[in-house]
């Protein structure tokens, strides 16, 4: 039985560049991801990790880190039952196409009708659409939607 | 075997009735459809039409399902050759209030295990989604070269 993976496409009015900074910078993705900061120098074997106050976020390490191209890490959950399921894997593709980028997220390694699984269905959407917002308007989305789906 | 179900959900800051609006008047969807134009009375059994500019029908099928602004749905394959064995798939869209947001959520169902046109609309749907989000929230359509949705064949 194969693992369920999770893949999710967007294109973007931006360089492949902003993108790539949008994802590793802690400034923008505070902005965007919902009030998560992310931190790491983003070498692979590094770790990385999210944070919110007064909530938990997601943390990792670097697999693969090739600006402004491809950027993988592990993702160990946010909540205690989601890290019991043990790291999965988010890789980012960038790609240009034109005066656009395609951003394409692949989630796997995920266990099959765990928790992460469901939980990531939901919240990639949200925050793909917020960064794209972010980067084609100068707005996130208001971080209200997220309650509806925490 | 059947295939599973393509779904795409996305978040835009517009309300149900522009959306509405985008999703059915065929000079709007000209603008980030990558050129088409849907056609329809948009009457439950009525026929459902997507129009090139050369005035051509690209792909066409049926209305299913009419609510507004909420749940639309309709049936549609492409005409060309390589899909000539393909059936009509269900596009169902649902329209949610979210705030100051829109969740839209597309489902497009009813593909058979070795349907081409699935791998067709796969890529397609995230690149006229994107656009039809960047046209509803900063006014312009994104410029996606068509070729760089890679179609096979």
């Amino acid at each position: 039985m194969s693992k369920p993976e999770f893949v999710y496409t967007t294109y973007i009015e931006t360089t492949p560049e902003k993108l790539w900074h949008a994802l590793t910078d802690g400034d923008f993705t505070e902005r965007y991801w919902f009030g998560h900061r992310v931190a790491s120098n983003w070498k692979v074997g590094s770790p990385y990790r999210f944070t919110h106050p007064g909530k938990s976020s997601p943390e990792g390490k670097v697999l693969v880190s090739e600006p402004p191209k491809k950027l993988a890490y592990t993702w160990n959950g946010c909540s205690d039952e989601t890290k019991r399921e043990g790291p999965s894997r988010v890789t980012f593709d960038i790609e240009p196409r034109g005066n656009v980028v395609k951003l394409t997220v692949t989630h796997d390694n995920l266990d099959e009708g765990g928790k992460t699984f469901r939980g990531i269905s939901e919240g990639w959407p949200m925050v793909l659409a917020s960064l794209k917002s972010f980067l084609e308007t100068g707005r996130p989305m208001p971080a209200e939607i997220q309650s509806h789906a925490a | 075997m059947p295939r599973p179900e393509f779904i795409y959900v996305t978040y835009i800051e517009t309300t149900p009735e522009k959306l509405w609006h985008a999703l059915t008047d065929g000079n709007f969807t000209e603008r980030y459809w990558f050129g088409a134009r849907l056609r329809s009375d948009w009457k439950v059994g009525s026929s459902f039409e997507m129009v090139r500019s050369d005035g051509t029908v690209s792909d066409a099928g049926k209305v299913v399902e009419v609510d507004p602004p909420r749940r639309l749905a309709y049936t549609f394959v492409n005409l060309s050759d390589k899909y000539r064995n393909e059936f009509p798939a269900l596009a169902t869209f649902v329209l949610e209030p979210y705030g100051k947001l829109v969740k839209l959520t597309l489902t497009h169902e009813g593909f058979a295990e070795d349907s081409k046109f699935y791998s067709g609309i796969s890529k397609g749907w995230p690149a006229i989604l994107s656009s039809l989000k960047s046209l509803l929230e900063t006014g312009q359509p994104l410029e996606i070269p068509y070729a760089a949705l890679k179609f096979e064949n």
